[in-house]
């Protein structure tokens, strides 16, 4: 089964609608030998910011009942650094290759976007939005980054804020919007309240209601994303109208899983 | 180094004090891994959990597990393991001398080093703490060539105190006496601990004194960025930086 995603500057194709998210398959090489990459539709690299990040100071990761709570400050060497490192590496990736651009300004997703639209591994980007941004900074940030990439773009929508962002995001250039970035939480982790996103399969029916209104509202591709585990997970989405489906969190319990996830809904998307 | 998913077979389970030692049958890692180096197993919770070994051959490894923590399949089952994961040690050469430092609760992630010390001939001191003799690992069951020194809080097995107080408040004998460094214990003891060592050595070279940190593991392999420990200027990875690092670098933590 392969996936179109119809844009306003180029097409995209994939090969599979399961794609592996931003934030857990790290700068795209971690996982060598551990995932099936060939049987994926896409690996989402990053996130990463146009300036290089620290991170959070620990402890980033509680683990939950039934979850965890991951909050890594976007952690990373910043755009220069990244490309250097990793673009030969991605031009050898045996699936297609979508990089995760933390949106921070509009100035600097412009320029992060010129960039982006020169390195010949990528074949697609996906913004990740500012928890709290509205609708009128949505669609400057999706702005600017529609008018200097030459590559599809896709957004990622905040899950709690999703429907509300999504109008923004479409007009603002995106061609396809994905739904969603995990939601937040707090825990008190040895005496500390720690903040961050949100993982598990729980995550999977919040982001499926909210995939559905998003359906409701615009007119572009949806890729859904959230608590999936299982083939079942999904099919799910894709029945709720959406094109592709993003695994997260799965892939850190069980990287050969998702790649049996990704054969089995070739075999049968529905 | 490559990575394996696979499934281990559990071969045996005892009981080794307030520990289980669970040996498992799973050749591409037991071959590969080093010490210093984890598996990540997966036991059915939302997250796999690091389990540094106590001991590795060419086809099992023996994990040591507290009596009271989640529940292992029994002989015959089978675990599914992701390893072997993290930087191994750089381990010292005979003739030098390694000290460990540890506590109860990490003290099997300091084994297969000693182990392997041993075998290579280095001279080993095992500088042991515990809240009390009921916490200890079973002395018979390590190796016989390990000096043991036991410091107990309640004094109900070897001296009565802290480990701290036998290597801080001037030049320690222990610490005079080592080469290497292996420090497992709680990480708040860390700066004291290399306070002590700057103390004894005045220039301690690189690697001179390892210390085991490791928070909450997410993915294992350095994707996630969960598992941050402050070092040196900056942040590293538990995961594929560590589970060791140099002590002075953990001064501030």
């Amino acid at each position: 089964m392969s996936v179109s995603l119809h844009g306003s500057k180029s097409d995209l194709s994939l090969r599979n609608p399961l794609l592996v998210a931003a934030g857990c398959a790290g700068l795209g090489t971690e996982y060598r030998g551990l995932l099936d990459v060939q049987s994926l539709g896409a690996l989402v690299v990053g996130p990463v910011t146009m300036r290089a990040r620290a991170g959070a100071a620990p402890p980033r990761a509680v683990p939950l009942p039934g979850g965890l709570l991951l909050h890594t400050g976007l952690d990373n060497p910043g755009l220069s650094v990244v490309l250097r490192r990793c673009a030969r590496a991605w031009a050898r990736t045996p699936t297609a290759v979508i990089f995760h651009l933390a949106a921070t300004t509009p100035g600097e997703v412009a320029a992060a976007g010129l960039r982006l639209s020169g390195v010949d591994a990528l074949v697609a980007v996906e913004l990740g939005l500012p928890d709290g941004a509205d609708p009128d900074e949505v669609a400057a940030l999706v702005g600017a980054a529609r008018s200097a990439l030459t590559l599809p773009l896709l957004v990622r929508l905040p899950l709690s804020s999703a429907v509300w962002l999504a109008e923004a995001a479409v007009e603002g250039g995106a061609d396809a919007l994905t739904v969603g970035a995990p939601p937040r939480g707090s825990a008190v982790h040895e005496g500390r309240f720690v903040t961050g996103r949100l993982y598990g399969p729980l995550v999977h029916p919040l982001a499926l209601r909210a995939l559905r209104q998003v359906a409701g509202s615009v007119k572009v591709p949806l890729i859904g994303c959230g608590g999936v585990y299982s083939t079942a997970d999904a099919r799910a989405f894709l029945q709720a109208g959406a094109v592709a489906v993003q695994v997260d969190a799965a892939l850190w319990r069980d990287p050969a899983g998702v790649g049996r996830m990704a054969q089995e809904l070739a075999a049968a998307p529905a | 180094m490559t990575v394996v998913q696979g499934d281990a077979h559990v071969v045996e389970v005892a009981a080794a004090g307030p520990y289980r030692r669970v040996r498992l049958r799973i050749p591409p890692i037991a071959a590969r891994l080093r010490p210093g180096q984890f598996a990540m197993a997966d036991l059915g919770g939302a997250l796999r959990a690091p389990w540094l070994p106590s001991d590795a051959d060419a086809e099992e490894l023996d994990v040591l597990l507290p009596s009271d923590g989640r529940a292992v399949p029994p002989p015959g089952g089978v675990v599914n393991l992701l390893g072997p994961l993290g930087r191994p040690l750089d381990m010292p050469a005979p003739p030098a001398r390694l000290l460990l430092v540890a506590d109860d609760r990490r003290l099997p992630a300091l084994l297969l080093a000693a182990r392997r010390a041993l075998a290579a001939g280095c001279p080993v001191s095992l500088l042991l703490s515990a809240p009390s003799a009921a916490a200890l690992y079973p002395l018979a069951a390590l190796p016989p060539a390990l000096e043991v020194h036991l410091v107990t809080a309640d004094g109900s097995a070897g001296r009565a105190g802290s480990p701290l107080e036998l290597l801080t408040g001037g030049p320690s004998p222990l610490l005079s006496w080592a080469d290497r460094l292996l420090a497992a214990t709680d990480p708040a003891l860390y700066p004291a601990l290399a306070q002590a060592v700057r103390a004894t050595r005045l220039r301690p070279p690189a690697g001179y004194a390892q210390a085991l940190y490791l928070p909450t593991v997410v993915c294992g392999v350095g994707a996630c960025g969960g598992c941050a420990v402050p070092a040196g200027s900056g942040y590293r990875r538990a995961c594929s930086d560590g589970p060791f690092f140099d002590l002075l670098e953990l001064e501030a933590v």
